[in-house]
């Protein structure tokens, strides 16, 4: 602990290293944007800065771009602070992030001061609507800088606060280099957006953090490469088959794309098919569905490179299953509508060798002859190496009693996610326990996961058997699958709770996601419950294949809740095994509290290894080894590697870049307006019938949705200085006059809203209400503009077929023209573009008057605060069958949440949809998958 | 020359202006014949396009008010076909929304001629079609509504859909499960789980 001296009074920090001293210190005297390598504690800095701002009191900070768990973390940490510095003006960190707060309270809280977090979306219509005087900010802290564009909300902001606000603050953070490094002199342009002068680069390899990381007190690494098996090496060169082939398929189809320096080596790299898509996304809405399908593919495949490594074998061959059967084409198809990757040798290779790592044998009828397979059940080579590692631990606390320090005697396994936590728990949990009759736990077994495996595979077949049903009730193709299984089972769906996390665990701070593993004696071993050993015999002697599948194997980990108070208790630090997931800057928090002596990194992953080196430098007393274990040759290594590589990269060119920098020496906001052209806006040019010149004071308005902040378009219509009325509309998204009332869809909304009929909705009612509704077609400032599809316009254009004809965007257009011949099309090729148009189509016509536009569309008795829906749940709503444009507004009403609608009976739906449609939504949500 | 009745209905109706024009090269679906009319193309009883390429209003800048005031009004639908063939269409295109603004005529941007033809015989076939088929009426099986209903949070693909709703039985037991249980289903990461309960739980009204 150091103390800095704020301006006022000392104020206690807890920043023990050199370099973020320093950091602190200069971000204190000036204002700039720190880039920050990841996993060097960025959020303890910026909680540190707001804490001594807190400290002082009397201030109104605002922190912008936060999510949720840096709000967590912060207010957190701010309470803590306040705590230790024992500062009483310090208030603490005030959240708000939802509507749900309403105006008064808001105006109140802002009046009151303090730090807040606050969503984009509602700071920037508060500022707008002078709820929140921009003038009275003390300053910005902008966190994640480097997803602020030029466009983005956050930019909005900032223009807002700097051209009222001169003198008030703004720092910017951001831990990820990348994203400035691309296009032309990304970081200039990024200061300007930031509206900022000084930029303050910390690499890992910058010298004072170098020094402060590789000083005496290091963590000891261990590094393990662990080999695949002969098989996962198959699979994933299988998988790499199918990528390329697939990729190759849409060089064909995509003449535009640039592949070249496209290899197999590139597939390993972390997001091959976020590549092709960021490609492939100026012309997504052109492209055939084809191409769609397969970059849905590389998504696919990609996964399951990831999966082969994380799940077990028999999970990923459940996985495969699941995989196959949301691919199967519809009845009815052709094979042309089928992923290409499923044709191929390569894809056979991997189901088959997937398969083969669980059970070898005949291959598997009708689900019920077990009898002739064999299990194979390989195990994961990590999981033995594993084993091994704790074992090494144990003897080394054996031999080496304890150096007594400051941390807990605790060992720390992080792994990428929940998923393979679980995984972990159960593989150390039953690694002693022998599917051979030899109940004892001996130490000196070797640890195997073959219990566990043969669990597994007892739940996976079981699955199988109703999945096949089930697969066969949803993609009705194979009935014949249906019949030879004869009747079916209640739902069942105990085979996954078994998988469940157990309720015997010790509650660890940090969220649900921590499964703390099981306690450990002084020997090692692992001690399980007292009743598994009966268990393990009930259990082996069903998986001796019998065939005698019917009885009920549910019960195996399911836990009974009532004998509690036996397994309840709390474990002395030093026994815990804590397997913990990664989780950014949440990590630092679980260092902290579990203080391990020993890490083991069952996955690479950069931040967390400088999170450790952070830890151990900060701590004098604490010694920590760290096991770092991967899989050689795999795809999991090279994303280590690479993501290490290109951070590095990043942080050169930023730094040669700010050397040869200009410096922008204004620090107005460019929507400072000319006054020259302020003047003659002012001046009606329209002298009709020998009028005189007419001056008009007022500025140009426009109404706006408040939903549609999350677009770009209305700080550019405020960046051509026109002002920007926040408001609830029911009717349309801009109201330019009080005739003209405008819809605004990007080509994806476009495109669902034609599939789901909203659109047809929406320009019913703007024509009802508005003498000249139009329809803005926006599209993306760096999409082509266009709507004509690739290659294959000729061939679909001389099928004028009805069912062909009917789903394309043109045809849609069409229709909507047709039915809507007053409906107005305004096609624009960017958000840019339309701040021009709107300007255009309002000279000449009357402001519009915000209140009466929120009123149109209500209906009587409503209020337009009861006209702010949540989208996605309504979205989902109105696909559900029985659901229409009419009768949904009376569900929404009606009903509370899509929950509530599920559980409900006919007889309750009656009232809000009517008979028909009630029984319609009833039975969707009933119906069972199992009954076919 | 005898000039064919306009009732007949079943073919385009083209203007003898349009010669020449590729589009009409590429009406291949449907029966078309020059007629003395005021527009370029008459698509239906109520429903007329005239054709614009940007290259010549550029250079005629005048040239299409007056062929849309030698339109008098007629028609219910004026479809101005414009042809996007020049790089800086921008300026081109602000004025003309502001002209069908004003002067009672929708703009329909097109990038080729195939495709403007394909709009042509796209309005003359839907002439008497009802627009079902963007009032989202359209009839799905089952699964395909399923996988759609669960697929609308953001990053839930299909796979996760048919693992999700096979794994509890049915949506109205998918939609109750715990996130817990939810979790343990393949696929599902923290992030969908999140998604998913946290939509299905939200409530449709944003209360104050």
């Amino acid at each position: 602990m150091s103390s800095a001296n704020g301006d006022q009074q000392p104020v206690k920090l807890s920043l023990p290293l050199k370099y973020q001293q320093e950091l602190f210190q200069e971000l204190r005297q000036k204002d700039e944007l720190v880039i920050i390598a990841r996993g060097l504690g960025l959020l303890r800095l910026v909680t540190n800065l707001l804490h001594s701002y807190d400290a002082a009191g009397n201030n109104l900070i605002l922190v912008v771009g936060a999510d949720e768990r840096e709000n967590g973390w912060i207010g957190e940490a701010l309470a803590e602070h306040a705590a230790v510095s024992m500062a009483p003006r310090a208030r603490g960190l005030s959240v708000v992030n939802t509507d749900v707060m309403s105006v008064g309270t808001r105006e109140k809280m802002y009046a009151q001061g303090g730090i807040f977090s606050i969503t984009s979306r509602i700071l920037v219509v508060d500022l707008l609507t002078s709820l929140l005087n921009p003038e009275t900010i003390t300053g910005l802290v902008v966190l994640h800088a480097d997803r602020i564009v030029a466009t983005s909300l956050e930019a909005f902001i900032l223009r807002i606060y700097r051209q009222k606000n001169k003198v008030g603050f703004l720092k910017a953070f951001s831990d990820n280099p990348e994203p400035f490094t691309t296009g032309f002199a990304p970081l200039s342009t990024m200061i300007r957006n930031l509206f900022l002068r000084n930029v303050s680069l910390w690499p890992r390899f910058q010298v004072v953090v170098a020094q402060a990381l590789e000083g005496k007190k290091k963590a000891e690494v261990i590094e393990l490469e662990v080999p695949m098996s002969d098989s996962m090496r198959d699979i994933q060169n299988a998988i790499m088959e199918c990528v390329e082939v697939s990729i190759g398929e849409l060089k064909k189809s995509n003449t535009g794309l640039e592949m070249e320096d496209w290899n197999v080596d590139s597939a390993l790299h972390k997001q091959f098919d976020m590549v092709v898509r960021r490609q492939l996304d100026p012309v997504w809405h052109r492209v055939s569905w084809k191409t769609k399908q397969i970059v849905n593919d590389l998504t696919v495949l990609r996964g399951m490179l990831h999966t082969l490594l994380t799940y077990d074998a028999v999970s990923f061959n459940r996985h495969l299953d699941t995989i196959l059967a949301a691919h199967s084409p519809p009845p009815g198809s052709t094979r042309q509508n089928q992923s290409p990757w499923l044709f191929l040798d390569a894809a056979h290779t991997i189901f088959d060798t997937a398969k083969r790592r669980v059970y070898t044998g005949k291959a598997q009828g009708d689900g019920q002859d077990i009898e002739t397979l064999r299990p194979v059940l390989e195990e994961q080579p990590k999981w033995a190496v594993l084993a091994e590692v704790l074992d090494e631990i144990d003897r080394d606390l054996y031999f080496n009693p304890v150096v007594r320090d400051d941390s807990n005697g605790t060992i720390l396994i992080m792994c990428t996610d929940t998923a393979q936590c679980r995984q972990l728990r159960e593989y150390l949990q039953n690694m002693h326990v022998h599917p051979a009759q030899t109940d004892e736990e001996d130490a000196d077994d070797e640890p195997s996961g073959a219990f566990m495996m043969k669990r597994k595979l007892l739940n996976y077949l079981k699955w199988k058997k109703e999945f096949a049903k089930i697969s066969a009730a949803l993609f009705a193709e194979n009935q014949k699958e249906l019949n030879g299984t004869g009747t079916t089972k209640p739902t069942n769906n105990n085979s996954y709770r078994g998988k469940a996390p157990a309720n015997k665990r010790r509650r660890v701070r940090g969220g649900g996601n921590a499964g703390s593993g099981p306690t450990r004696a002084a020997n090692g071993s692992i001690l399980a419950s007292e009743d598994r050993p009966l268990e393990v015999a009930t259990l082996i002697s069903e998986i001796q294949p019998t065939g005698a599948e019917t009885a009920q194997k549910e019960d195996i980990v399911a836990d009974p809740l009532d004998d509690m108070e036996d397994y309840y208790q709390l474990y002395d630090m030093q026994d815990l095994l804590v397997i913990h997931a990664y989780d950014g800057d949440m990590d630092e928090h679980v260092l902290e509290e579990v203080k391990p002596r020993y890490i083991i990194m069952y996955e690479p992953d950069t931040s967390f290894v400088r999170r450790v080196e952070v830890y151990r430098s900060s701590h004098n007393d604490r010694n920590v080894r760290v096991y770092f274990m991967y899989y050689g040759g795999s795809v999991e290594e090279q994303r280590y590697l690479s993501s290490v590589r290109r951070e590095k990269d990043a942080f050169t060119k930023l730094i040669k870049e700010k050397s040869s920098m200009s410096v922008v020496m204004t620090l107005d906001a460019h929507g400072i307006e000319d006054p020259q052209e302020a003047f003659l806006r002012t001046i009606n040019t329209r002298i009709a019938g020998g009028g005189r010149l007419a001056a008009t004071a007022q500025p140009p308005r426009v109404v706006v949705d408040v939903r549609e902040f999350r677009s770009s378009l209305p700080s550019l219509l405020h960046g051509r200085s026109m002002v920007i009325v926040p408001c609830m509309l029911t009717v349309g998204d801009y109201i330019l006059s009080p005739n003209i009332c405008i819809e605004r869809k990007s080509i994806k909304d476009l495109i669902s809203s034609f599939k789901d009929g909203r659109l047809y909705n929406q320009a019913e009612t703007m024509q009802l209400h508005y003498k000249s509704p139009m329809l803005l077609i926006e599209f993306d400032q760096n999409k082509s503009f266009t709507l004509e599809p690739f290659a294959d316009l000729s061939g679909s254009l001389s099928s004028m077929s009805a069912s062909n004809a009917s789903s394309d965007l043109q045809s849609k257009l069409v229709l909507l023209t047709l039915a809507f011949p007053r409906l107005r099309i305004i096609w624009s090729s960017s958000p840019y573009q339309t701040a021009e148009i709107f300007e255009s189509l309002k000279t000449q016509e009357p402001e519009p008057d915000p209140i009466a536009a929120v009123k149109i569309g209500l209906e009587g008795g409503q209020r337009a605060e009861d006209q702010s829906f949540n989208r996605e749940p309504q979205d989902m709503l109105r696909i559900v069958p029985g659901v229409t444009g009419k009768n949904m507004k009376n569900l929404v009403i009606e009903m509370g949440s899509l929950k509530e609608v599920a559980n409900a009976t006919v007889e309750e739906l009656e009232p809000a949809v009517g008979k028909e449609a009630g029984r319609q939504i009833h039975r969707f949500f009933n119906k069972s998958v199992l009954d076919g | 020359q005898a000039i064919a009745s306009r009732s007949t209905g079943s073919s385009i109706l083209v203007s003898p202006r349009q010669k020449g024009n590729p589009i009409l090269t590429n009406l291949r679906s449907f029966a078309w014949e020059y007629s003395d009319i005021p527009a370029d193309y008459v698509l239906g009883l109520t429903t007329c396009a005239l054709f614009l390429s940007l290259k010549y209003h550029r250079l005629h800048p005048e040239y299409i008010y007056n062929r849309i005031k030698s339109l008098q009004g007629k028609y219910n639908l004026r479809v101005l076909l414009t042809m996007v063939d020049i790089g800086n269409h921008e300026d081109s295109l602000k004025e003309l929304s502001k002209t069908s603004l004003v002067n009672n005529v929708t703009v329909i941007l097109c990038w080729s001629a195939a495709e403007a033809a394909r709009y042509l015989e796209l309005y003359k076939s839907y002439e008497h079609a009802n627009a079902s088929a963007i009032r989202g009426t359209e009839s799905k099986g089952y699964a395909e509504k399923m996988v759609d209903f669960v697929t609308v949070p953001r990053s839930i693909n299909k796979t996760d859909a048919v693992s999700l709703v096979s794994a509890f039985g049915s949506i109205r037991a998918a939609v109750n499960a715990r996130p817990e249980e939810i979790a343990v289903v393949g696929g599902w990461g923290e992030k969908k789980v999140k998604r998913w309960s946290a939509v299905v739980d939200e409530p449709f009204r944003v209360r104050k």
